[in-house]
């Protein structure tokens, strides 16, 4: 109890309940939040984290439970209400006003005024200025238009835009999802900083390690019931994956380097392909064989996305050809290149990936419409036989296939772009981030599957900012930095310094300097 | 994983989707109750016939609107594009040797005709060049306009074959012939939309657009396809209230596009797209004429019946707004 007296609880959630169709999402969670510490909330995807963030920031009402702030019944009904109290949420997904500054969508809550009530532009730019230090991000102008920055830069922004009001609780839901990590560090950074002045900070992250270096306590949350809290310090990385998992996972085998049947004839091969605004005089040049996985790593804005969007033909290339068990062929739009067996999982599901209002079923068959139609009819048990099949080979999580992709949690919802791709029986993969905002048992579910499918004979080239999956999973791995591929390593080469010093090689390379430039 | 439960949910959110065409469906009957209440004259076989002979049009224009609403565009030039379809059938009809049947046949051909390729490119320019079809059909509503008053120098056609007159009036069983023809319209398009690959893209096109295009669809085709079938829809809309009229007027349909529209959005279709149902069309646009009629016959004014129009369009959109937001919270 003399914890509790050192540390004022700033938050108490009492029996708090939510039910949706079909699922339980919060069963009577109980926790309370001291003031001035760093609260890790852990749990599978589908555990319950999202609805309690939601409720929490006035997104979404409780069926029952009270909750407590600084000794006040504390019950918002909308956003502005939890804002107005103290507590700010940082979203995994990003709501910015693409056509506005910087500047602007920092402080478009309360744009500073001056005497006239105008727009201050001048003292706008000085805080914003302040703002985007405090995440790194000096070097950014704050008139600069949001519509051309990255996801990590938006992160931060957003991250800066928490800080700007005088919040008491500042949850952050996944922020380290599209971050480098140097950024990362810096974000780590500023979360202590928050704590030593006094703000409770709630972070989630998929990314246990950053849970360990950051938080003092840990709730664990299983199919919306609290498992555990507990102090950070003396719990290890397996008995907290035990408590999430609810079972101890086994210890995957470091994969095998496949030794892929060599063909005449690689099943992709890529030669001198530039994609729109890329740097430099040269194109790319890399071949995929059949059984491969290979990564394609890279800083963040490298170009890893656009090599991958070009081959598939989602976006119009500058020059390049591309061969397809030695064929030549010509691949204009993603019709072009599904013909050949190549499939894209894209980057960001929610925009590109899904139809979140539409049935999984027919989110399952929209690449395959033609399998499970005759002469333009659809065929209703056809279309149910593939998800069937699909939900049983990527063990998607749901409670029918009539239910709208939205009620999947994140990782189903990526299964089920996996399983609209499945479907079409791929020769040639291409993943970009695929487990971004995956949990931990969903993540080694997709591994498992990817791993079982090279074995199959399917070419898989996949895209993460997460160089430790990428030198678990893969054969062989391309860097890319700035626009260039910088390296292409056999298994027994892989090395974290040495492939993070390739992909940061373009960008530590002077202009003036020759090809040899020195590498730290 | 078909548990006991997922069954149940299955159930539920087919009950929830048909829940929302009973929702309308109930606003109908209810207004029908009130106004068989307020009026004896209401109820009775021949007024029903009448209302079925008054909403048979906008039916028809509301069927082909419902596709292109559905992927996120709009149609404003329905109305104009009917009085072409109709000024080019007239001159077909009065075509000098023909026999009757023959040119029955050509005039309704050349009706959709005109109104596809209206359609065409209303489609072809907005989903090319990207532009709103708001804007690209404000245009077409007054070259098409301008097309027909330019056709007849501003006249109007008549003398058309009695054949042809009649059908405007016949009736099987009190139903009136061209509200038959607004039924299998809208029975084609409930096929269209619910049992094929092509209503199914349409819908996918409407929620997300970039998704249906990485998956290999040629959207773009899907997109002109939908304008396409309004503008048929409204070359058959045209020749069925040349039949009503006995006339082919160049200035005809002014605002026809607004009744279309208003039906559809009052049958829960989305402005933003990707949601509603044809079945709700239906019902939307037999609340309008239900309304107009009713109103009429309990005695209200021109204006204030207009005005009466207006407040339960925005009141159908309020209430889908609401239930949107209920579904929503619940999953």
């Amino acid at each position: 109890m003399s914890a509790a007296t050192q540390h004022p609880t700033a938050l108490e959630l009492h029996g708090l309940t939510r039910r949706y169709p079909g699922v339980l999402a919060l069963d009577g969670v109980d926790l309370a939040l001291h003031s001035g510490e760093v609260h890790a909330l852990a749990g599978e995807n589908g555990a319950g984290k999202s609805s309690l963030i939601k409720i929490l920031c006035g997104a979404d009402r409780a069926d029952s439970g009270q909750m407590t702030l600084f000794g006040q019944p504390y019950a918002p009904v909308s956003p502005l209400d939890a804002i107005r109290a103290g507590i700010r949420v940082v979203h995994q997904e990003l709501h910015m006003l693409d056509a506005l500054s910087v500047a602007e969508n920092l402080q478009f809550e309360a744009l500073p005024r001056s005497r006239w009530g105008l727009l201050d532009r001048r003292a706008m730019d000085l805080r914003a200025r302040e703002l985007l230090a405090m995440v790194g991000l000096e070097d950014l102008a704050p008139a600069t238009r949001v519509a051309g920055l990255g996801m990590a830069q938006r992160q931060l922004i957003e991250i800066a835009k928490a800080l700007s009001a005088r919040s008491r609780i500042v949850i952050m839901d996944e922020p380290t999802a599209t971050l480098t990590p140097r950024e990362t560090d810096r974000l780590l950074q500023i979360i202590r900083q928050l704590r030593q002045g006094g703000v409770t900070v709630v972070f989630v992250s998929h990314h246990l390690q950053e849970l360990f270096e950051v938080c003092d306590r840990v709730t664990v949350l299983r199919n919306g019931r609290k498992v555990a809290t507990q102090a950070m310090a003396g719990t290890r990385t397996d008995d907290l994956v035990r408590l999430m998992v609810g079972r101890d996972l086994a210890e995957r085998a470091p994969r095998q380097a496949a030794v892929p049947g060599r063909r005449s004839a690689p099943a992709l091969r890529v030669q001198g392909l530039r994609f729109r605004g890329q740097r430099g005089e040269a194109g790319l040049d890399f071949d995929l064989h059949d059984g491969e996985i290979v990564g394609l790593a890279g800083l963040v804005g490298s170009g890893r996305t656009e090599t991958v969007r070009a081959i598939f033909g989602a976006d119009p290339v500058d020059a390049g050809q591309i061969y397809r068990d030695g064929r030549a062929v010509r691949i204009s739009a993603p019709r072009d290149a599904l013909a050949e067996g190549i499939c894209l999982v894209t980057e960001n599901r929610k925009d590109e990936g899904l139809i979140l209002d539409m049935p999984i079923r027919a989110n399952l068959s929209l690449a395959s419409l033609d399998a499970v139609s005759r002469s333009g009819l659809l065929h209703a048990q056809a279309e149910a036989d593939v998800s069937h099949r699909m939900v049983a080979k990527l063990q998607i999580r749901l409670a029918s296939i009539q239910q709208a992709v939205r009620e999947l949690s994140g990782g189903n919802q990526q299964k089920v772009v996996l399983g609209k791709w499945l479907a079409r029986e791929p020769k040639v993969l291409l993943l970009d981030e695929p487990t971004r905002g995956v949990d931990v048992s969903a993540k080694a579910e997709i591994h498992a599957l990817l791993e079982r499918m090279a074995a199959d004979g399917l070419a898989v080239l996949v895209v993460s900012s997460d160089l430790r999956e990428l030198m678990g999973l893969c054969d062989r791995m391309l860097v890319m930095s700035r626009g260039v591929l910088v390296g292409d390593l056999p298994r027994a080469q892989f090395d974290e310094a040495a492939i993070l010093a390739l992909a940061y090689l373009e960008y530590t390379r002077s202009p003036g300097h020759a090809m040899g430039a020195q590498v730290a | 994983m078909s548990s006991p439960s997922g069954n149940q949910h299955a159930l539920r959110r087919r009950t929830l989707s048909a829940l929302r065409e009973a929702g309308i469906g109930v606003a109908l009957v209810c207004l029908v109750a009130v106004f068989a209440l307020l009026s004896p004259n209401f109820l009775t076989p021949s007024n029903i016939t009448n209302i079925f002979t008054q909403i048979s049009i906008n039916v028809i224009l509301a069927v082909g609107m419902t596709f292109v609403i559905l992927i996120g565009g709009i149609d404003l030039s329905v109305g104009s594009v009917m009085a072409f379809c109709a000024v080019v059938a007239g001159t077909v009809l009065k075509m000098e040797g023909l026999d009757t049947g023959l040119a029955i046949g050509l005039a309704l051909l050349a009706s959709m005709a005109v109104g596809s390729l209206c359609g065409l490119a209303n489609g072809a320019v907005s989903a090319y060049w990207g532009i709103p079809s708001f804007i690209v059909t404000l245009g077409m509503l007054n070259i098409a306009r301008g097309a027909a008053l330019q056709w007849t120098q501003a006249r109007s056609l008549y003398e058309f074959p009695d054949a042809f007159n009649n059908f405007g009036s016949t009736t099987l069983l009190g139903v009136p012939a061209i509200f038959l023809v607004a039924l299998v319209l809208v029975a084609v398009g409930w096929f269209v939309l619910n049992r094929t690959v092509f209503g199914r893209l349409i819908y996918a096109i409407g929620n997300n657009e970039e998704a249906v295009r990485l998956a290999g669809h040629n959207v773009l085709a899907y997109k002109i396809a939908a304008f396409v079938i309004c503008g048929a829809a409204v070359g058959v809309g045209a020749v069925i209230y040349m039949t009503r009229l006995t006339i082919a007027s160049p200035i005809s349909g002014i605002g026809f596009e607004l009744n279309a529209i208003a039906a559809v959005i009052i049958g829960g279709t989305s402005l933003s797209g990707g949601r509603g149902s044809i079945v709700g069309t239906l019902l939307g646009a037999c609340i309008i004429g239900v309304l107009a009629n009713g109103l009429i016959l309990i005695g209200m004014s021109d204006f204030l019946r207009q005005m009466v129009t207006g407040f339960v369009i925005i009141l159908a959109v309020v209430l889908d707004v609401y239930r949107a937001r209920l579904t929503r919270s619940r999953s």
